[in-house]
């Protein structure tokens, strides 16, 4: 082989032409080829995102579809136990509710105290609230008082007595005084 | 041998060293690497582009579908709200205790020689059941047999309906006081009766008929 004889200058030429590729290369991948892949990777999984959010959106409609026919039972029966909550502060309605609804068991005088209230922990009840009465029958005869109970626990499903107290009246030993403790669930407004 | 005389030796050397010059040579490789490179690039750009295209199709597909897709996230996560609430408050109903066929219960064990003075009931939290302190008067040859017969019965007829019955006499005394019952006098017994049980199994609806009446 035969030997390459270089000069001087043509070694620094060499050597300068070296250096312009170097820079040549950094400045091709760096500022042009570099930003232009970049960009088409982000553009592929831009594409592949929602592709992917495209075909799963079919599903997702498929299913809220199904789900609304398969929630139907449970739809109305929402609505029938929020329809159990009228409008208003319970304090307001309960014991006007309570009074009545005993007066109509032909239990009188029949007052209802709340004694607090208590959200719950459950998620699932982050709209509802546990409100505690004192209901108070000063005067009942216990087959009535038997048949006012039954009626308020088929009428009030979201209604549940926690603590009862039937005791003689000393007046009339006839009748009984009795005092219960309920707990209501109902729909915070 | 013809003798060969360069008599141009010198413009001959410097034509060499011209077309030798690294510079040259390194520009024109540079050169050729550029042009290589610049259409390397066009492809890329080009092959870009179409990606964009296809990017603004699936775009404009995303945008026609997506406020369908939002509204029926936001309704599966309203009914599954409404499916979760209703049944953690169908397990609150079905899981509470009623009274009313406890008190029917109760009045069917009342024998007529027996009385009940005081009933206290509670419901204790986190599903451990009931008790109830039951209170009263028992006449009768042996009153304390009568107040016997009164728990037995109530052990009887609780047990049909919960589980865990017990039903245990927590005083028992002899009073002094004479009772009349059908025109002959009859010893008295006082007597307080402890009931505890577990409704698992009494989510027993309540029933319409009224209970009969214990004496009082």
């Amino acid at each position: 082989m035969k030997k390459l004889n270089l000069t001087k200058d043509q070694i620094q030429k060499l050597l300068l032409s070296s250096i312009g590729f170097v820079v040549l290369l950094y400045v091709y991948f760096t500022f042009f080829l570099g930003p232009l892949n970049r960009s088409r990777d982000s553009m592929l999984v831009s594409i592949n995102d929602l592709t992917g959010k495209v075909g799963s959106s079919k599903n997702e409609m498929l299913k809220a579809t199904n789900l609304e026919k398969q929630a139907t039972a449970a739809t109305t029966r929402h609505a029938a136990l929020k329809a159990s909550s009228p409008e208003g502060a319970p304090i307001a309605w309960f014991p006007p509710k309570m009074k009545t609804f005993f007066a109509n068991q032909q239990i009188d005088k029949a007052t209802a105290r709340l004694e607090g209230s208590v959200p719950f922990k459950e998620a699932d009840l982050a709209d509802w609230m546990r409100y505690n009465w004192l209901l108070d029958l000063p005067q009942t005869d216990f087959a009535t008082l038997g048949r006012a109970i039954a009626e308020l626990e088929n009428t009030e499903p979201l209604l549940s007595i926690h603590h009862l107290n039937i005791h003689a009246s000393a007046d009339d030993p006839q009748f009984q005084q009795v005092n219960l403790n309920v707990a209501t669930v109902m729909l915070k407004r | 041998m013809a003798l060969h005389l360069n008599l141009l030796h010198e413009e001959f050397q410097e034509q060499r060293q011209r077309q030798r010059d690294p510079l040259k040579i390194g520009m024109m490789v540079l050169g050729g690497l550029g042009a290589l490179m610049f259409l390397y690039y066009m492809w890329n750009a080009y092959k870009t582009l179409e990606i964009r295209s296809r990017l603004n199709a699936v775009q404009h597909d995303w945008s026609k579908v997506e406020p369908n897709v939002t509204s029926s996230q936001k309704r599966s996560a309203e009914l599954n709200a409404i499916i979760g609430t209703t049944k953690v408050l169908d397990g609150m109903i079905d899981g509470r205790f009623y009274w009313a066929p406890f008190l029917e219960k109760l009045s069917r064990c009342v024998a007529l020689n027996a009385q009940l003075t005081s009933i206290d009931g509670i419901v204790l939290d986190d599903n451990r059941g009931v008790t109830v302190m039951i209170e009263g008067l028992a006449a009768g040859r042996e009153p304390r047999a009568a107040a016997e017969e009164l728990r037995q019965l109530l052990l009887e007829q609780l047990g049909q309906g919960y589980h865990d019955v017990k039903v245990e006499f927590k005083t028992l005394e002899d009073l002094d006081t004479l009772a009349n019952i059908g025109g002959a006098n009859m010893a008295m017994a006082r007597f307080a009766l402890s009931v505890a049980f577990h409704p698992t199994a009494a989510a027993v609806k309540a029933p319409s008929p009224a209970p009969k009446a214990p004496r009082k």
